[in-house]
């Protein structure tokens, strides 16, 4: 197609070069292109924050609604780069932990929100708490278990940082 | 399927604004346009990327202004900037309401201070509005929501707006054709279809404010706490002590095409002082200035009461709140 061109977008440290086609948005590309199933396509209207991924500057954005041409040269993490082969990351753990799951469907999104918001905000408040989940809507069942998950996965990234030097986390 | 331009500085921007005249559409955050565009609302042919243009950044003093707002700044970087939050608060809480933050780290202030007016008829699929018949917005001659009405009556539901309205800004525009400024009382019209004076090719480059020494306040009534268009909108900014208020910009936002500003409420404060029967009569007046209001997205009657009780409590908390020093 007349309208198709290369893009070069580095997701979770892995550089690829992609066509994408203009109207394309950026999960369009994360699904269709990379097989990428983690981040999913929602509302598209910036309403339930499924398709959440992480910019390079660490701030959660809404992959449905940015177009994929926009991306070219630009870097993000989706729900797939977040654990390590060290394990789970503190957020994905204290999740499975706390049950902070239903069927799932929005599980990528607020772990890439909670994450997103740890990343810039490593003391958040229950205010900053809130304010960030309101981007990410569970439709199963709530926001309690979450926020649960999300205070422990605080505490653990606390005391993590104040064990080891460099910032990482116990696999 | 529309072009997608990405230009490298304003200069390229506005020359490709000028050449894609009524079908070009500029693309900033993102959060709107996509939305409409998937809603068929609009369907450019041209898409201008401007998200990080050079010239549309920067905050601080500026020449004779106090300060200069690049319009190109995410909510969250406006919502969170310390001199923002410092001096121009109602401003900071305006720009933290909209949406949710992952719709604020993406949408830019020039971006919600032209967000298209929004109606429950039109902000809908193509198959929802192929139902209806066709109002003034969707080329049509009527108003499914005052049928009496000989315009369009979408609400103008941006929250920075009657923020910056009650703060008495000033934006900048720029076009091939060169840069003006306009105030923002100027800016918008009350018509849900043509809702700014903004021209085709012009971009909104920066907002530019006034010194502050100002206690201002922004309230937003939404039906949940996060993510909502407001049912309505409260800015105020007044200087003066309570006994002797020299200004008093009050402002309803999300209550019609356009932000109204209070002006009887306004004048009540500044005759009589910050005080409980002057607001009280503030609060009462604000009816007179909002005329006729079309209450989409909430009961008959509602939005008037509504900005009565809006006033009565920002007006409040301003009385109580300490003066700003320098």
């Amino acid at each position: 197609m007349a309208d198709r061109q290369f893009i070069t977008l580095t997701v979770n440290g892995d550089r690829h070069r992609v066509p994408v086609a203009v109207q394309d948005t950026l999960v369009d590309v994360l699904r269709n292109r990379l097989g990428l199933m983690g981040t999913k396509r929602g509302c598209t209207s910036g309403a339930c924050g499924v398709c959440t991924v992480q910019g390079d500057d660490g701030r959660a954005v809404l992959a449905c609604l940015s177009l994929a041409v926009e991306w070219d040269g630009r870097a993000l993490t989706t729900i797939e780069g977040v654990a390590t082969p060290a394990g789970l990351h503190p957020v994905q753990q204290a999740f499975l932990e706390f049950g902070a799951v239903q069927c799932g469907a929005c599980t990528p999104g607020l772990i890439m929100t909670a994450k997103a918001l740890l990343d810039t905000n490593p003391n958040p408040d229950e205010a900053d708490i809130n304010e960030a989940l309101a981007g990410a809507l569970c439709r199963c069942t709530g926001h309690i278990k979450v926020k649960e998950a999300v205070r422990q996965a605080i505490l653990r990234m606390a005391a993590a940082t104040t064990e080891e030097p460099d910032g990482r986390t116990e696999g | 399927m529309f072009r997608y331009v990405r230009p490298r500085d304003l200069d390229e921007a506005v020359a490709a604004l000028a050449a894609g005249g009524d079908s070009a559409s500029l693309l900033a955050g993102g959060t709107d346009l996509l939305v409409s565009m998937r809603q068929g609302l609009v369907a450019p042919a041209v898409v201008i990327g401007i998200r990080g243009l050079p010239e549309l950044n920067g905050i601080g003093p500026h020449g004779e202004d106090p300060l200069r707002i690049g319009a190109g700044i995410a909510l969250t970087d406006l919502a969170e900037h310390p001199i923002i939050v410092a001096r121009y608060p109602a401003l900071a809480q305006a720009a933290r309401s909209v949406g949710s933050r992952h719709v604020r780290n993406m949408a830019t202030l020039g971006g919600n201070l032209r967000l298209p007016t929004r109606c429950w008829y039109t902000n809908q699929s193509e198959n929802w509005r192929a139902s209806r018949i066709p109002c003034w917005k969707t080329d049509g001659g009527l108003c499914h929501v005052i049928k009496t009405s000989t315009t369009c009556r979408a609400i103008n539901s941006s929250d920075t707006a009657p923020a910056l309205l009650a703060l008495d800004a000033r934006l900048e525009a720029v076009s091939v054709r060169g840069r003006r400024e306009v105030a923002l009382a100027d800016f918008y019209n009350d018509d849900g279809v043509n809702h700014t004076t903004l021209a085709s090719d012009e971009i909104i480059t920066a907002v530019l404010l006034p010194a502050a020494r100002v206690r201002t306040l922004f309230t937003k009534a939404t039906a949940r706490t996060g993510l909502d268009y407001g049912y309505g909108t409260l800015a105020a900014a007044v200087t003066g002590s309570n006994r002797a208020i020299r200004s008093a910009r009050i402002v309803a936002g999300s209550v019609g095409s356009w932000p109204v500003l209070l002006a009887h409420a306004g004048a009540i404060i500044v005759e009589r002082g910050l005080n409980e029967s002057a607001i009280a009569d503030a609060a009462a007046a604000a009816r007179e200035d909002l005329g006729e209001v079309a209450n989409l997205f909430s009961p008959p009657g509602y939005k008037k009461r509504l900005v009565r009780g809006l006033v009565l409590q920002v007006l409040e908390q301003l009385r109580r709140q300490k003066l700003p020093v320098d």
